[in-house]
């Protein structure tokens, strides 16, 4: 187990440095100057040339990328050229909103898909299962932006119960900000759903096809302890795989819902500085989403390890 | 038990819901839906807009102020006078303090211009003080600013966002936290969300502001910002709004929608050095062939003026030349016969859909040229390639783009600007009307430049971009007409 924990975390550092060069590159292939999209249409050539050398931008790319890696490592990811505010800073006064946001539509992810694919697959081929697949149909097609619409148009522009976005922070106390975070974490959370109702009712499906559930059922045990004990755990294996893909979906889909619901958190942020061209916040924001995300399938990784005794990483 | 226990979250959501009303608001306070939000606050480190729209008049101010109807009023400046056109006085306004207490002196002006003057230091308008010869200052309240040669736009680019008043003290956090002489003092920037503004109690002007306090939302989606309104979560929106939701929320009682001018001139551009745009035949062609009330309907919903020259409505010279080059299909082509294109030809139209009205004007333009021949290849590109490829490297057949500063006919009087328009004549048309201060002379100057640019027709003036203002009754002071892009906040307020 720990030279496979080893083996993970040298691929994660490897992933780290590919993923920084892409961005790096990428960013600065991309046609578009910082300079100029900061000064805009009626700044001077004179004082756009300024900026680029006050950027440190006129430099070539790799002694920028290695000044960028050494200052990196020493945890300065440089300071942003939109806000003047240290990177790290930047993206640190994010998290109080993504992660809850984050947490909240995960949750309501299985808590929702769970138990429906759960139920769908008992019902196969039956009204409910027709039921909760139309349902989850319904959820893959509908994108996330424009379900966001539809529910700030009910709840806050009809109903009036909640407000149509922006962020109040937990100073308040923890209720204001969960609040605020409510429809941003359904239209995320609940959409994102359905593409795990399926798998849960796939999975679940095989499962209860095998002959120890047949035995189980034939022993008289209940039907609860069926489905809870013998089929879900050993469903669980391809649900926790579509789970951990389907967490970096809501970081990519809180990019578009931030924007819907004018909350200030990462994906806004990094939305914001790639138009901009804010370089080291891109490449801070992108380094930090990329760790997330292979820190999430270490972690899903590792739950096999839980969930199925007989995979062993030896 | 499980669908038990998911039940239970389920109701307790919905509970959640329905409990918490939103809270209600003081009266003085104002809450404004901005689409973008500011790359920094620092107006003379940044041309933005975005900049303007919240500091411009609201935190920092200038010796001299554009006011709602487009005039030059004295302000930090209460006086000045000028026996030569080349030598201004001006006299401060005594008592006026900045945010951080400490008096405005002379000192202080001297300061800032000499900075914008110095090419260290990266302000984005330097050419706005180019006549600037030398600064003195006579005692605390009275500076002469001595001009090298005349300069018909000197008070004028003395209002301008560039020319802010700030103590030198500050000079190192105008970025984040800029120090001024406004209405209100910067309160909180929480970044990607909101800017808070809050009352100035010290103002140097009496009766006002009005409000206590003021934020500035950041919604880029203009459909959340339409929502954020009609849920009440927003009071105003100054400039977020497309035509589309301005025309739905005209017909709601809870609103008020103004439609005012702005200096911001959506025009066609061509590539004035590249075949075949070189040939003025078929420049005038394009011209001929576009229906720019069908483009105004379309692309505005007929919100807007329909424009003929460069000079914008709001601009006291401005002629109305829109009649000058009519909609006329056989004429077009004619002139592309004549230029040796009898069938037409292709070309590029690079269009950035950060502005809506860039897009939707191509695609209407698009099939309105077809019909003329010329085949047109619409290509969407994000702001930050528009910017290198098409404005600094004039790397283009066709764009379209709202041109938003106030007296930019100078544009046309440089070569190098992305048009590659370069006429001899102009330029000297343009570089005499920059030291004519006598006003029926510049007047003069200004209506042959106009019709000069009709004749030649480096680009297509399609409308003038309308001020799209939305804001909840009993809000007023607004202003209608933007001669300057600022949305001066101080004289807004709530009706009792």
């Amino acid at each position: 187990m720990r030279r496979y924990v080893l083996r993970r975390v040298a691929t994660l550092v490897a992933t780290l440095v590919c993923v920084s060069i892409l961005v790096f590159v990428v960013i600065r292939v991309l046609p578009g100057d910082p300079a100029l999209i900061i000064m805009g249409t009626e700044g001077s050539p004179e004082a756009v040339a300024r900026l680029r050398e006050a950027l440190g931008l006129n430099r070539p790319l790799a002694v920028q990328y290695a000044d960028w890696l050494r200052r990196a490592l020493t945890g300065d990811l440089g300071v942003s050229i939109q806000y003047d505010v240290p990177v790290g800073r930047l993206i640190l006064s994010r998290l109080p909103l993504t992660l809850p946001l984050m947490l909240m539509a995960a949750a309501l992810m299985v808590l929702t898909a769970l138990p429906l694919g759960l139920y769908a697959a008992t019902r196969h081929r039956r009204m409910g299962d027709y039921a909760a697949m139309v349902l989850s149909q319904l959820g893959i097609a509908v994108p996330s932006f424009w379900a966001g619409l539809l529910l700030i148009l009910l709840f806050s522009v009809r109903l009036g119960w909640v407000q149509s976005g922006g962020f109040e922070g937990w100073s308040g106390g923890v209720w204001p900000g969960v609040r605020s975070l409510l429809l941003p974490a359904v239209a995320l959370g609940l959409f994102q759903a359905a593409v795990l109702v399926r798998a849960t009712r796939s999975s679940v499906l095989d499962v209860l096809r095998e002959d120890y559930v047949r035995t189980a059922r034939a022993k008289g045990v209940s039907e609860a302890t069926v489905l809870g004990k013998h089929t879900l755990r050993n469903a669980l294996i391809p649900i926790v795989t579509v789970a951990g893909i389907q967490l970096g979906q809501l970081m990519a889909g809180s990019i578009v819902l931030e924007s819907v619901f004018a909350l200030p958190g990462l994906g806004r942020l990094a939305l914001g500085a790639i138009t901009a061209r804010d370089l080291p916040v891109v490449q801070g924001v992108a380094l930090f989403v990329a760790s997330c995300i292979v820190l999430i399938n270490f972690a899903v990784d590792l739950l096999y390890g839980v969930l199925d005794p007989r995979i062993r990483y030896e | 038990m499980r669908h038990a226990v998911v039940l239970r979250v389920h109701a307790s959501f919905a509970l959640a819901l329905a409990v918490g009303p939103v809270a209600a608001r003081a009266q003085g306070t104002l809450v404004v839906q901005n689409s973008t939000e500011p790359p920094g606050l620092d107006l003379t480190a940044t041309p933005a807009s975005a900049t303007a729209g919240v500091v411009l008049y609201n935190v920092q101010e200038c010796l001299v102020k554009v006011d709602r109807h487009g005039r030059l009023v004295p302000w930090l400046a209460e006086r000045w006078h000028t026996t030569d056109d080349r030598n201004y006085t001006f006299f401060l306004k005594r008592g006026v303090r900045f945010h951080n207490g400490r008096e405005l002196r002379a000192a202080d002006v001297k300061y800032v211009f000499d900075r914008a003057m110095n090419p260290e230091t990266k302000h984005p308008y330097p050419g706005y003080y180019a006549a600037i010869g030398d600064i003195i200052v006579k005692d605390d309240y009275t500076i002469t600013f001595a001009l090298k040669s005349l300069n018909a736009n000197f008070l004028l680019n003395l209002a301008r966002q560039g020319s802010v008043i700030y103590p030198r003290e500050a000079v190192d956090t105008l970025k984040s936290e800029p120090i001024g002489t406004g209405p209100f003092r910067l309160a909180e920037w929480v970044r990607g969300d909101r800017i808070v503004l809050v009352r100035n109690p010290e103002y140097h002007a009496k009766s006002i502001p009005r409000l206590d306090k003021i934020v500035f939302r950041f919604i880029p989606d203009p459909n959340a910002a339409l929502a954020a309104l009609k849920a009440g979560d927003v009071d105003a929106s100054l400039f977020g709004l497309g035509p589309e939701h301005v025309q739905e929320l005209q017909k709601d009682p809870r609103f008020q929608v103004i439609v005012g001018d702005t200096t911001n001139d959506v025009i066609l551009a061509m590539n004035n050095s590249r075949k075949p745009y070189a040939d003025v035949r078929v420049r005038r062609a394009i011209t001929h062939a576009i229906n720019k009330a069908d483009v105004l309907k379309g692309a505005m919903f007929g919100m807007g003026r329909i424009l003929g020259s460069n000079v914008d409505p709001l601009n006291p010279y401005f002629v109305d030349l829109a009649g000058a080059m009519p909609y006329d299909q056989a004429r077009a082509k004619k002139l592309l016969a004549e230029a040796g294109y009898p069938n037409g030809f292709e070309a590029v139209l690079k269009v950035s859909p950060q502005y809506y009205y860039a897009v939707r004007s191509g695609e209407i333009i698009a099939d309105q040229l077809q019909k003329v021949g010329i085949r047109l290849k619409i290509e969407q590109i994000e702001w930050g390639q528009w910017i290198s490829r098409v404005w600094r490297e004039a790397d283009y057949d066709l764009t379209i783009i709202g041109h938003a500063e106030a007296w930019d006919i100078a544009n046309y009087a440089n070569p190098k600007y992305y048009f590659r328009y370069d006429s001899p004549k102009f330029q000297e048309l343009f570089q005499k009307s920059e030291v004519t201060l006598e006003d029926k002379a510049r007047r003069d100057l200004y209506v042959q430049m106009q019709r000069m640019l009709v004749e030649d027709a480096p680009a297509v003036w399609l409308f003038m971009h309308p001020r799209l203002l939305v804001a909840k009754k009993g809000l007023q002071g607004l202003w209608k007409d933007l001669p300057i892009p600022s949305a001066d906040l101080s004289e807004v307020a709530w009706t009792k």
